[in-house]
């Protein structure tokens, strides 16, 4: 049982109806910032439990909940002769269940697609039985500034159309973990506690309901206590009995007062690393016939050291079989080890600000092995940047970035949204995510003395420009750079910090450089003084054709 | 067992209990228990004594037809149905009055001619008569969506007091006998008390012919129904005095015969029998007995309906009856009783009792009393 589809409508940043389709097993939801993709984890959790920033919905309904562009648009049209209906946030949840019977419940065209499927749908609209009021207010001759939100309420109905639906009912929980810092001042976090709620049998809950009720009346007997409610009696301070008691006046008041502890610490006062992988635990051990557990984690790497986050990853790796993860990241580290073919790229369209997504789905299972393995590459900054130069090395990049400063005014390709990054010798595998995102990428390499071999590897590849010497005898970066600037030396030695008698000639200084590379690269990048760049390297800066 | 069956059985020979006895039997499958009132809904949950497995669901017919018939799939009708929240109105006699003639003589809407009026009041709540007609319609333009819906989700379909169900609703159970679905019905032809006006389908199976629908049009492999009138052929709860007037009711029926097990005997119990009573009486008789009191209408609790009574059990009842049933107790003489359902509704009330049927009846001014009936006196205050 998973979501296969998801709609968000008006929610946050998502104006109009933003549709995704999702994986039954991992999801890495990956974009710029402000793309929206903690939304989205945050819609979904709404949607399946009326919960958000830890709390119910009906404390922490604003307007803010609403895309400020369909806000706007609606009062200002109460200024014109067309006034718009209030807007309204729909959530629509698409499932896939294998309980025939479980999914005919859901089933129906209730949706917003009118699709025959099964699933919810949840709604923050305009009460209708404030109409009357509504109409007393927009008749009124106060201007309205921001959304009447007080007449607003939410609604949960499954595709069949069926209104009497409580998240209890909704067969997919989902154990949401936030990487927001806001911890609830008294009990339990409310996931924790829903989580264990959902773990527990019926049974195990009664047990602890009759513990608690125990407790309550232990409490009351208590001498000292006995002695001050009598005390509090003797006051008169009211006529009716007043006294201290535990409060039991919900139906499960134990969730409310009961705090979790580990290692005799409260659950909301332990690290956030810890408790992410708690609740990920929790998550993904859930285990009930006809409910599935679903598993939202945002932005793992924000509270976990690397050996926490390695853990989580190889604990959800694991245990996630069969289980729906939805992760969102900035971290390649965590994107490459839960699999780049699960990868789903959010982005805004620069002129509409609609936001579109790319899916990796049809990667070589190869590559995606590949940098599972080697998780260290970062391929997300080649999936996010606008404009990729890929290098071999961190020599590579500390010149290519030099070259670019001279020509660019001192400004870092960075800043101009143009990312130099080292590939090692992975081009080729890089090569293969850029082109799902059909994005023009700038390669520099060495030409290991075999240019031909080179161009002809190439060659095949559409969208690139590919940046090589020609000049088979500089075959490394040092022996260029010492070539270009074979009339100036002078300069290169100063940087470098050697001796004119002991490095006479290119060659020589092109050894030194050779021997101790990343340093000799670094030196170039911070001095003042302007050396000369090879021809292939201007060209990936944008200067020259490459031309010898 | 057949996979569609038909249950028809006397009042108080247990149908109901049969009925959830069967549904009880069904582990790990989803059943749906269905009846047309809210009464008898109620009557069917309380035998589950406060504990209806997770895995049934008791829902009354209109509650079922608006949650699964109409609403999953409303739009394929109409698309500006898509986000209406469609509610439901029980309506008597025919819906959709577009208007009046000078004479009083209402003019319909036509289906073609105005979908929502047709279907529909102002406010989107479905006719009640035109509910059934509307899923069956909603059925063949989804290509069985509907129905096949509703049977993934109830492998058990369970209809208790079936003989209400006419027009089109005998479609629906024809639909239900095709799907895959497993489907119990259980009635009494002699109880149709509650004759909402089904428009004009099978009009010649109303007045509890549901037996004849199914023999003459279900009858294919695909809709086969087993009819069963040996199972349940005792009554549990009327006495032999009891069972000999309430079959004498409707003589073309197998008469109903009194359990004697020694749980249903209770010869010890004294006052058993059918009485009339003096309305001068009635004070007296009521302060004794303690009967129920049914009246053909407008009663006021405690006092109940003749319809409203059913699926109901006492051990006495006090019946006020209507003119035309006067004159049956007078002579014994059927034909005096024309309307079908006033014989329907005149056999529930009578098969309520356990004990004792009295009928409130100026008795003194007309010697002449049906065989059977004897006059009750107040012997107190003879004395």
């Amino acid at each position: 049982m998973y979501i296969r589809k998801v709609i968000i409508k008006n929610y946050k940043c998502f104006y109009g109806s933003f549709e995704l389709e999702l994986n039954k097993g991992m999801n890495i939801i990956v974009g710029p910032n402000e793309a929206g993709k903690s939304t989205i984890l945050e819609a979904i959790n709404l949607a399946l439990s009326g919960i958000i920033h830890g709390k119910y919905l009906q404390y922490e309904l604003t307007q803010f909940l609403f895309n400020n562009r369909a806000v706007c648009e609606y009062l200002a049209s109460l200024k014109s002769e067309h006034p718009l209906d209030p807007p309204e946030i729909l959530i629509e949840l698409f499932f896939e269940i294998e309980d025939e019977s479980l999914a005919a419940r859901f089933e129906g065209t209730g949706n917003s697609l009118r699709e025959k499927a099964s699933g919810v749908q949840f709604r923050v609209k305009f009460n209708d039985r404030y109409q009357e009021h509504y109409s007393i207010m927009l008749g009124s001759n106060d201007d309205i500034n921001s959304l009447p939100i007080e007449f607003y309420d939410y609604y949960w109905s499954t595709f069949a159309r069926n209104t009497d639906i409580t998240p209890r009912q909704i067969p997919i929980k989902a154990a949401f973990i936030d990487s927001s810092n806001n911890r609830l001042r008294s009990g339990s976090d409310v996931y924790i506690s829903k989580m264990i709620h959902d773990y527990l049998t019926d049974e195990q809950k009664i047990q602890i309901s009759q513990s608690y009720r125990k407790l309550k009346e232990n409490f009351i007997a208590d001498a000292p206590i006995d002695r001050i409610n009598n005390l509090l009696e003797q006051e008169k301070l009211s006529n009716k009995k007043i006294e201290l008691s535990v409060d039991m006046s919900t139906r499960d008041a134990w969730e409310s007062s009961i705090t979790t502890y580990l290692d005799e610490i409260p659950f909301s006062n332990i690290g956030r690393g810890e408790q992410c992988l708690i609740k990920t635990k929790l998550a993904l051990r859930h285990r009930k016939a006809l409910e599935a557990s679903l598993l939202l984690l945002e932005e793992p790497e924000n509270h976990l050291s690397y050996g926490k986050l390695n853990e989580l990853l190889r604990y959800i790796e694991e245990n996630s079989c069969g289980k729906q993860v939805i992760v969102s990241t900035h971290s390649s580290f965590v994107a490459n080890k839960l699999g780049l073919e699960n990868l789903i790229l959010i982005n805004v369209c620069n002129d509409t600000g609609e936001r579109r997504k790319t899916r990796f789905g049809d990667l070589k299972e190869d590559t995606c092995r590949f940098f599972a393995k080697l998780a260290g590459y970062d391929t997300l900054r080649l999936i996010l940047c606008d404009r990729p130069i890929l290098v071999e090395g961190p020599s590579d990049e500390l010149i290519v970035q030099k070259a670019y400063m001279k020509y660019h005014n001192g400004r870092l390709p960075i800043q101009d949204n143009i990312d130099v990054i080292s590939v090692g010798t992975s081009f080729l595998r890089f090569l293969e995510i850029a082109q799902k995102l059909e994005k023009h990428v700038v390669i520099v390499t060495d030409n290991d003395r075999k240019y031909n071999e080179i161009q002809e590897k190439y060659s095949s590849i559409n969208n690139i420009t590919l940046c090589v010497s020609k000049d088979e005898k500089a075959y490394t970066l040092e022996l260029q750079v010492a070539r270009a600037n074979r009339r100036n030396l002078g300069h290169l030695r100063s940087i470098l910090g050697i001796p004119t008698d002991k490095y006479q000639d290119e060659s020589a200084i092109a050894e030194y450089m050779f021997k101790n590379k990343v340093e000799s690269a670094w030196k170039i990048f911070e001095s003042d003084i302007d050396i000369e760049f090879p021809q292939y390297i201007l060209k990936a800066v944008g200067v020259g054709n490459g031309e010898e | 067992m057949a996979k569609n069956k038909l249950l028809l059985a006397a009042a108080g020979s247990g149908k109901t209990s049969f009925l959830v006895n069967d549904a009880r039997k069904v582990k790990d499958k989803r059943v749906l228990i269905t009846t047309y009132t809210e009464e008898n809904a109620k009557e069917i949950k309380s035998k589950f004594r406060g504990k209806v497995p997770a895995n049934i669901t008791i829902q009354t017919w209109f509650s079922f037809l608006l949650e699964h018939g109409v609403r999953p799939f409303q739009d394929q009708m109409h698309i500006d149905l898509h986000d209406v929240r469609i509610g439901f109105l029980l309506f008597s006699g025919l819906s959709g009055v577009k208007y009046r003639r000078k004479d009083g003589t209402p003019v319909y809407w036509g289906e073609n001619q105005n979908f929502f009026k047709y279907y529909f009041t102002d406010d989107y709540r479905i006719y009640s008569d035109k509910i059934s007609k509307f899923i069956i319609k909603c059925n063949e333009i989804t290509n069985g969506a509907v129905i096949d819906r509703i049977s993934r989700i109830y492998q058990y379909i369970f209809v208790d007091e079936v003989q209400d169900l006419a027009g089109w609703d005998l479609e629906i159970l024809k639909l239900l006998f095709e799907s895959s679905s497993n489907v119990v019905l259980a009635g009494d032809p002699r109880q149709v008390t509650y004759l909402t006006n089904h428009g004009y389908k099978h009009t010649n199976y109303r007045d509890g012919k549901i037996k004849n629908f199914i023999e003459e049009k279900c009858n294919s492999r695909r809709t086969r129904c087993e009819i069963d009138e040996e199972t349940l052929s005792v009554s549990h709860r009327n006495n032999a005095y009891i069972c000999e007037f309430s079959s004498a009711i409707f003589p073309d029926y197998e008469k109903a015969l009194p359990c004697d097990c020694p749980d249903c005997r209770r010869d010890h119990i004294e006052h058993q029998g059918i009485f009339a009573v003096h309305p001068r009486n009635v004070a007296d008789y009521c302060a004794l007995y303690k009967p129920q009191i049914l009246r053909y209408k407008m009663a006021k609790p405690p006092e109940m309906n003749y319809g409203e009574s059913k699926g109901s059990t006492f051990d006495r009842v006090l019946i006020y009856p209507t003119e035309d049933i006067v004159d049956y107790l007078r002579t014994g003489n059927l034909e005096y009783i024309q309307a079908f359902h006033t014989r329907a509704k005149l056999y529930v009330a009578v098969t309520r009792a356990r004990y004792s049927v009295a009928f409130v009846l100026d008795y003194e001014s007309d010697a002449q009393l049906m065989t059977g009936i004897s006059r009750w006196q107040n012997s107190i205050r003879s004395v």
